[in-house]
């Protein structure tokens, strides 16, 4: 009996979970979500040349998508504070797990595979406690909740692997927030952003806290080169008469951290949505979709500025970057602009 | 048809000012009246803590009431002098989830802490046991009130509202000194264009606005199957549609001083107050009948309302994109 009901599940897993690649899904380069003309939000792939791969509908605004590295499976969490995500075949649309995060914790919106796709950690929120912690999902279980480690701070949001595959990289945006009041930020006074990077196991392995006049500049946003430099994108919680940097690179290795200082909170109206780095770590490109721009820069130094109406979504290509525009628009730096019917939410999710 | 709102919105963000704004006007007739009364009743409930600190007095009580009814006339002001040195958080410290403030104040009391004896250690303290909520808490609720450590208590509500009257008082300091010059004059580096500064005044309406829609209202309302109405904002000094009342009137004059005679905001204005100001319910405790609670979600329908004409039609004449991603970030 037992071995006829181990069939059955082999049975049900091979037809129900069909291992569709990203080829299957037509290899798109990025994943994107945003809403349609009807107000419907949307789960897109788009080609390296702006084109659309796939559509699929989403219950609810997204916010980020996580990409399996190797199956055509994409995670599209709601917005914070969500209490859903759905993992999507890109190939049929269908759902094929839908991870619902323990009793006290809420999603931040962003999450990683390990390399090998068998793991899946979101970055999550145990409001009752103000602490941020990392939920831990097996995917070869049908997503399972396996557990849960510290993530070094309050307000977990985005969140890389590192090139090592073991170590996480996490922005603890530093700021606690709370379901019964919505997004409403309730520490400003006393928040402390950090970056902390972490074993997948729970052990923290450093941290990297700006100086005090930075305390209320909230890690938001993170870019990883192939060698491990990690780019960070800020939003400033102070008022808008202090200027100062807004995106960061720190190389874990060396400890060395540079500020771009032209990408500052007077330029860029305090907000930088998303931030992109070349796999070789030689350019960095951050937008701000408040003040409509989208900068580049190499060695410390701006090199690009471009302004886009509502850019906010922006990903490394081997030729230059790509940014997304609640306007529709997907601009390629040196190829042809197109444009959807799409309203672009925040992120680009480069694939592979 | 999303696409082709945002592609008009583009003309305009090319623009410098689609409609002229009399930036002037808004610093001189509601923000600078806004904070002198702020610092003038502050001023009034410090004297009166001094002179009585009994939760029993009607002195005092009625210092705190005019006192807090002048802050929550500019509390959709949150920028510029009220963000330095977390001046505004100190003054307000609310919505609190976890319940910091009578925490903190309770650890005071406890610990006899002697820090209520120094006004710069006291601006120490953390937020949640500054401000009017706090204040509140010491007057109103049995916790403190009833609490046998009258000496303690005494000192700390002076603490507080000598706290609140110095914080007042710098942040008024701070727009005579300076400020009310660099949004009334842009072309500075704190605000490089009229555009700019008419963008802050309009979030900080939006903000304003929707702090209402979603804390003072939807706190208490809570879920259908689980209505909240202990989390009303000031309920134990019985000030909760008050607040509601007030911020729609305070962030009705600064649109009016904004967006001009436009008659359909006048009118979403109009209807929200005078829906707010025909519900019997000071609290929200009725949120937990079926009928009150529609009363209440009604109220903040139309508040909605109001923000989505805000949004979609003054944003776009004073040449503010109203983006996906720029008004509603992450």
């Amino acid at each position: 009996m037992a071995d006829r009901r181990a069939f059955l599940a082999g049975l049900l897993a091979s037809t129900l979970w069909p291992q569709h690649t990203w080829a299957d899904a037509g290899a798109p380069a990025f994943l994107s979500a945003g809403k349609g003309p009807d107000g419907t939000y949307v789960l897109c792939g788009l080609s390296a040349a702006g084109e659309m791969t796939f559509h699929l509908p989403l219950p609810a605004r997204g916010h980020a998508a996580a990409a399996h590295p190797k199956l055509a499976q994409a995670v599209a969490f709601a917005r914070r504070p969500g209490r859903f995500a759905i993992v999507l075949d890109c190939v049929t649309g269908l759902e094929q797990a839908r991870l619902i995060p323990p009793e006290g914790r809420h999603f931040y919106g962003h999450g990683t595979f390990s390399a090998d796709g068998a793991w899946l950690f979101t970055t999550e929120n145990d409001y009752d406690a103000a602490r941020g912690i990392i939920g831990v999902w097996d995917t070869t279980r049908g997503y399972r909740r396996e557990g849960e480690i510290s993530s070094g701070g309050i307000g977990p949001h985005d969140m890389k692997l590192m090139p090592d595959g073991e170590t996480l990289v996490v922005a603890n945006g530093g700021i606690e927030t709370h379901p019964e009041t919505g997004r409403a930020k309730l520490n400003i006074p006393s928040m402390r952003p950090n970056l902390s990077y972490l074993s997948s196991t729970g052990e923290h392995k450093g941290v990297l806290e700006l100086p005090e006049d930075h305390r209320k500049n909230s890690i938001r946003h993170l870019a990883m080169s192939d060698s491990g430099t990690v780019a960070f994108a800020m939003q400033w919680q102070g008022d808008l008469y202090e200027d100062l940097p807004l995106l960061g690179i720190h190389d874990a290795k060396t400890g060395d951290l540079s500020l771009m200082d032209e990408a500052s909170v007077r330029r860029m109206n305090g907000y930088l949505g998303s931030v992109a780095i070349t796999p070789d770590g030689a350019q960095v490109a951050a937008t701000s979709p408040r003040s409509g721009r989208l900068q580049v820069f190499a060695q410390g130094e701006l090199v690009r500025e471009k302004t886009m109406v509502d850019v906010c979504g922006v990903a490394a290509t081997r030729d230059g970057f790509v940014s997304t525009a609640g306007t529709g628009h997907v601009v390629s730096e040196y190829g042809t602009p197109t444009q959807h019917p799409i309203a672009w939410d925040n992120h680009l999710i480069p694939l592979g | 048809m999303r696409i082709l709102i945002a592609a008009v919105f583009a003309v305009f963000s090319q623009q410098s000012l689609a409609q002229e704004v009399d930036l002037k006007a808004i610093v001189g007739a509601h923000i600078l009246p806004g904070y002198q009364a702020l610092a003038k009743e502050a001023q009034a409930l410090s004297a009166a803590a001094k002179a009585d600190c009994n939760p029993e007095s009607a002195a005092l009580l009625a210092a705190y009431h005019d006192a807090f009814d002048a802050w929550i006339r500019v509390s959709h002001l949150r920028f510029g002098p009220s963000e330095k040195n977390d001046r505004a958080f100190a003054l307000a410290f609310w919505p609190d989830p976890r319940g910091s403030t009578p925490k903190t104040l309770a650890t005071l009391m406890r610990d006899e802490d002697p820090v209520v004896k120094d006004p710069v250690a006291f601006a120490t303290v953390s937020v949640a046991a500054r401000g009017f909520y706090a204040m509140e808490f010491l007057l109103f609720d049995p916790q403190f009130v009833d609490n046998d450590n009258k000496t303690y208590r005494c000192a700390l509500v002076q603490a507080v509202a000598g706290d609140i009257a110095a914080n007042s008082a710098g942040i008024l300091a701070d727009w005579e000194g300076g400020y009310a010059d660099l949004i009334a004059s842009p072309g500075n580096d704190t605000f490089r264009t009229p555009q700019e500064a008419a963008q802050q005044i309009f979030t900080s309406i939006s903000t304003g606005l929707e702090f209402t829609s979603l804390a003072r209202l939807g706190r208490p309302m809570g879920t259908f199957e689980r209505p909240r109405p202990a989390r009303a904002e000031a309920r134990r000094s019985g000030r909760s549609l008050r607040h509601v009342i007030l911020s729609l009137e305070a962030t009705r004059d600064l649109t009016m001083l904004l967006a001009g005679d436009d008659p359909d905001v006048a009118r979403a204005f109009d209807t929200a107050l005078s829906r707010a100001n025909a519900l019997e319910d000071p609290v929200f405790a009725r949120v937990s009948d079926p009928q009150g609670r529609f009363a209440v979600e009604v109220l903040q329908f139309d508040i909605d309302e109001l923000r989505r004409i805000l949004a979609e039609s003054v944003g776009p004449r004073l040449g503010i994109a109203a983006g996906f991603n720029s008004l509603d970030g992450d």
